[in-house]
């Protein structure tokens, strides 16, 4: 968890663990139109995480308590693999997965156009087969682009990534050790046409000029997955974004 | 606004969610105005049409329309009617009155039980979403027999061909009846091994959908 004190130099001469520049992103590869079964679909390698998106729907809202007389809801369901992890995951659901789960379907409702289809529902199904820090941002990266991929009329696609601070640094697109041992991590989701954020948390602590730093970075490098996105829709097509 | 999604789309090019359209048009289907500018809302191509720009997206559920020629699939009967699954977001009501069959009351499974299909046509579409279906339009059947193959609706149009062109191809080669619903079902029926060829056929089309010189293609999987 980020917040914590550690004695570990996370910056030498200007490069982080892996190599990078401190406003850096991992290397990212989006592929859309995957799987056969779903309506829309999505694989996305970010650095070593990888992740699956799935869209099935708009289909019919299923408990019925949950239907919204004037609307569709979107549910998405985020899981992790019992593999993706070091020490293996007891599979299924748990607190963090509900919470990330919750959070993914309040940020893409913001997008999708949801007053086309009352009381429907627009399932969204994200596996993280292998995890290496910030999957919660690359599932949501991933949910959006399967979801223009099913054909659901959405206002823009969001993409999602994080900041944080290492070694009294911010840093951007925090990896695994520098998730566990680092001081923050400022996960942001935006809708790249408005500026609007869908998601915003802190886990750690940033003073208020960090603050502003790390969510001008973590801006910076959603901009970055959008191209990445829009790239990744447009070659299913033949077409270039 | 960003670079990639400020210019102005116009042409064949595919459009994204989001994607500004030409200035000088009303925004029509697949689209949605968001500052007095319209914007592409589904992944598609957009097309001019008497003033208007719309955007035909590329995938997608069906969306029911007044007068669609559909296949649909029963899931519940009620006491007097039926409900039909016809791909959209919402189930369809087929009720009796909609037939020509004298049904009594609490009798609807004797004549349509779960999972039987028939050929109806899309009525009536409300503002909420829900629809019906009847059965008492020209061709409107049940259907016996046969097997039902689903392509995705956008690519239905394919199925059918410039005039109907590649649907009599397909009837034609496999001496087949076959039935194409405007929501992705398609109905095929004749003998076995030409149902297999059938089916094989059109999930080509579905599946080749957007390239160039499919009759060609299709005609020679047909020899």
């Amino acid at each position: 968890m980020a917040g914590g004190n550690s004695d570990i130099e996370f910056i030498k001469k200007g490069k982080r663990l892996d190599g990078r520049k401190p406003d850096e992103l991992r290397e990212v590869r989006i592929e859309a139109g995957v799987l056969n079964r779903a309506d829309g679909s999505c694989y996305l390698e970010w650095g070593n995480n990888k992740v699956y998106a799935g869209v099935f729907g708009p289909i019919e809202c299923h408990p019925r308590h949950k239907q919204q007389q004037d609307r569709a809801i979107v549910q998405a369901r985020y899981t992790m693999a019992p593999f993706s992890v070091n020490d293996r995951k007891r599979p299924g659901y748990d607190r963090r997965s509900s919470e990330i789960s919750y959070i993914t379907s309040q940020a893409l409702e913001r997008v999708v156009m949801v007053e086309l289809f009352p009381r429907a529902a627009i399932r969204v199904d994200m596996q993280v087969v292998e995890a290496h820090a910030g999957t919660r941002c690359a599932a949501l990266t991933a949910a959006s682009v399967a979801l223009a991929d099913a054909g659901i009329p959405m206002r823009d696609i969001i993409p999602s990534c994080a900041a944080g601070k290492v070694s009294d640094t911010v840093v951007l697109d925090l990896n695994k050790e520098e998730d566990n041992y680092g001081q923050a991590d400022l996960p942001l989701a935006i809708v790249p046409s408005t500026g609007e954020v869908v998601l915003l948390q802190l886990d750690g602590h940033l003073t208020p000029d960090e603050f502003e730093q790390a969510f001008d970075l973590a801006y910076k490098g959603c901009m970055d997955l959008y191209d990445i996105q829009r790239a990744a829709l447009a070659n299913r097509y033949g077409g270039s974004a | 606004m960003t670079k990639s999604s400020s210019k102005s789309a116009r042409g064949r090019s595919v459009l994204l969610p989001g994607d500004k359209l030409a200035d000088d048009l009303k925004a029509g289907s697949g689209t949605f105005r968001r500052d007095g500018e319209a914007h592409a809302a589904v992944l598609g191509f957009p097309n001019d049409s008497s003033g208007y720009v719309n955007v035909h997206p590329v995938a997608g559920r069906y969306s029911p329309r007044v007068g669609d020629k559909v296949i649909a699939v029963c899931v519940e009967t009620g006491p007097s009617l039926w409900r039909m699954n016809i791909g959209a977001f919402q189930n369809s009501m087929l009720h009796h009155s909609e037939t020509d069959w004298k049904v009594d009351f609490g009798d609807t499974a004797s004549f349509i039980g779960i999972g039987d299909a028939v050929l109806a046509e899309v009525y009536m579409v409300d503002g909420s979403g829900s629809h019906q279906v009847t059965l008492k339009k020209d061709d409107c059947r049940k259907l016996y027999a046969g097997t039902i193959v689903y392509i995705p609706p956008p690519r239905v149009s394919r199925v059918i061909g410039k005039q109907g062109s590649m649907i009599k191809l397909l009837r034609e080669r496999t001496n087949c009846r076959i039935q194409v619903g405007q929501n992705g079902l398609v109905w095929v029926d004749g003998e076995p091994d030409q149902i297999a060829r059938a089916q094989k056929a059109i999930e080509t089309i579905s599946r080749e959908a957007t390239s160039s010189g499919l009759t060609e293609k299709i005609e020679k999987l047909l020899e």
